[in-house]
């Protein structure tokens, strides 16, 4: 394994603030495929953070017993928001900068946007498959899921098919992801998939698990592993598009307590959770389920406001 | 008159509001002034002048200032992001979302996005719109005027409001997701006023820009004033190419020397950073060149490589009026 630093900066108190990369390199002169992993873009988000860990040790004990296995190119990126990840925030400290909205920007000089750049140069340089993982913020858990714009869904689904997801979910572009890493990347032709998994703060074992076993088959897909032993089954993720995802809101403020598994089939009627008011001790609202389908969104920060997101469903049919 | 765009109960403490004040001559005027504060919560020099435009047309329209007459409507914003403002923070902790972000928003959706379209729904018929704000967390301005590819009417605009200085910034994917963007493709004339620091009260700033946005809204028509328009000072417009950033080779802590808003000659001090540890100095930085200070690191604590000031520099200006 080899370390390097794409982005060095000192700080004020002697130490530096960098972006290290662990590449795997390919057993033979030309790489069949080069695949990048990405994770800790928000600084709270731990699961990506956990699964690179999961990559590199099970690559470097690869590499040690079975080189000839690489037949690819592999790089890690596993905290590439060093100090947002050192304050457990998503943004940025000091500038309450995010990271993911700074990507594609040339002309924004600030410490975030430097190192923006230099994580987009580098993935760019040496990359022709990138899997960005993110957790979901504060406010909402996520089942295993890829979600992909639409006008890069020819070109990922296949791929995305490959991950061991629960979901992939394949939606309309907005202005709002121009600036991120997936969107740019997809842009200049480097297939890169956005996983979304679990919620901030936290490491879903079972979830990261789930993830770790769709990279690994990924890599091998990709031919990047040769690997003899046979391939473990995975899941045929459920593919869903806008129309077939529906949002279930809040319509009061106050609290959302839910006892559905993130997971489950639901059924229309079915009961999500009530939100109730905690000053005066009683139930503001009981929200139901609006169709069947799979739960893959659920709010796990209680407090609502009216119009916040209690759930999300991939539907059996289409609204 | 003060009127509420949006309210959003809260179970433990006042709502989420909007409001804005407005002052109306006739319904028939189109001509309408909309200044926006409070984006970030952090951003108080926006709010403060817009406290005092608020005393202003209160008065114009109770006749107590009798030298001006509204002619058309002039709507002021003060606080978009009531909850980062009580906090004293640039963004709201509890979703950590960036209003200015969040356009065109959604009146459906969270609290931010419904913030978002409210605001940008209530400024639709603008004729004309500015947008107060500060430098950003860590950076002091000097007062300048900020225009992304700015058409004649916004540079007739920006020359109204008597500040000496403009500044062309760079079109940026992030525009699509801000007021100021949407004012634009909308086609209504804006522009940006950035001065003094985020979470500090510069009231003599304040005062003068007050001065400033009254001769706007003369110069715009939707006050009136007896005689003629004022006369309008030369605005020098800076593009991007005539930006030059000075930035940090060492890390530790910045101590400036200089002041925004000066000319300064090249090898004239901004400043120097000194170590943490030992409190000797790393390093001095000093004008590369001849140029106008209009940002500054306030912000002592500071890494390698980021950015301690930005002068204008006299290598490309652009001159207005024309």
């Amino acid at each position: 394994m080899k370390t390097q630093n794409i982005a060095s900066h000192k700080n004020p108190l002697g130490g530096s603030i960098e972006i290290i990369k662990q590449t795997f390199t390919s057993a033979q002169d030309k790489p069949v495929k080069r695949v990048s992993f990405v994770a800790g873009l928000h600084g709270d988000e731990l699961e990506g953070v956990y699964l690179c860990h999961r990559i590199i040790a099970t690559l470097r004990q690869l590499k040690a017993t079975r080189p000839q296995a690489f037949r690819g190119e592999i790089h890690v990126y596993p905290a590439v928001n060093p100090a947002a990840l050192g304050s457990a925030t998503r943004l940025w400290p000091f500038f309450s900068v995010d990271m993911n909205r700074k990507m594609g920007d040339k002309n924004v000089a600030s410490l975030p946007a430097e190192f923006a750049r230099s994580l987009i140069e580098d993935l760019q340089a040496s990359s022709d498959i990138v899997v960005d993982f993110h957790a979901s913020n504060l406010h909402l858990k996520e089942l295993p899921q890829i979600r992909i714009i639409e006008e890069f869904d020819k070109k990922l689904i296949p791929l995305a098919a490959l991950c061991n997801m629960d979901v992939v979910w394949v939606h309309p572009s907005a202005p709002v992801f121009e600036s991120t890493l997936g969107y740019n990347l997809n842009r200049k032709k480097i297939a890169t998939l956005v996983v979304e998994t679990g919620i901030c703060l936290r490491i879903h074992q079972d979830y990261c698990e789930q993830i770790f076993q769709g990279m690994i088959h990924l890599l091998r897909q990709t031919g990047v592993l040769d690997l003899a032993d046979p391939s473990p089954e995975i899941k045929q993720p459920l593919l869903v598009h806008p129309k077939q995802v529906a949002l279930v809101q809040a319509g009061h403020a106050g609290l959302f307590v839910s006892d559905v598994a993130l997971g489950t089939q639901v059924q229309k009627g079915d009961a999500l959770g009530t939100i109730v008011d905690a000053v005066r001790g009683e139930v503001l609202e009981t929200v139901t389920f609006p169709a069947e389908g799979l739960l893959f969104t659920l709010r796990e920060q209680p407090v609502t406001y009216q119009g916040a997101p209690l759930a999300r469903i991939a539907l059996k049919e289409t609204l | 008159m003060k009127e509420t765009l949006l309210s959003i109960s809260s179970l433990f403490g006042d709502a989420v509001t909007v409001y804005k004040n407005s002052w109306e001559a006739s319904k028939s005027d189109d001509n309408v002034l909309s200044i926006v504060s409070g984006l970030h919560g952090d951003q108080v020099n926006g709010i403060y002048i817009n406290s005092l435009l608020t005393r202003f047309m209160n008065r114009v329209a109770c006749g107590q200032e009798p030298d001006f007459k509204l002619k058309g409507r002039v709507q002021i914003f003060p606080v978009i992001n009531m909850q980062a403002a009580q906090s004293g923070t640039h963004v709201w902790s509890f979703d950590d979302l960036d209003v200015d972000l969040a356009f065109p928003g959604s009146d459906k959706g969270e609290v931010t996005e419904r913030i978002a379209r409210a605001l940008l729904t209530h400024t639709a018929d603008s004729t004309h719109g500015v947008i107060l704000k500060t430098a950003d967390p860590l950076y002091e301005d000097a007062a300048h005027i900020q225009l992304v590819d700015p058409d004649r009417t916004t540079k007739k605009m920006a020359e109204s409001l008597g500040l000496p200085i403009a500044r062309k910034l760079p079109d940026s994917t992030n525009f699509k997701l801000g007021l100021f963007g949407h004012w634009r493709e909308n086609d209504i004339p804006s522009l940006i006023v950035s001065a003094g620091k985020p979470q500090a009260l510069d009231r003599s700033l304040c005062d003068s820009l007050f001065d400033n946005l009254v001769e706007l809204m003369v110069n715009t028509g939707v006050l009136t004033v007896p005689g003629n328009k004022k006369a309008v000072a030369k605005l020098q417009i800076y593009a991007a190419n005539a930006e030059r950033p000075i930035m940090s080779s060492q890390a530790g802590l910045f101590v400036a020397e200089a002041r925004v808003g000066g000319f300064l000659q090249q090898g004239q001090k901004l400043g120097e950073m000194r170590s943490i540890a030992t409190g000797e100095t790393l390093e001095e930085y000093a004008a590369p060149v001849d140029g106008y200070l209009v940002t500054l690191r306030h912000y002592p604590v500071t890494f390698e490589k980021e950015v301690i000031a930005i002068l204008f520099t006299n290598k490309k200006p652009g001159f207005w009026p024309f």
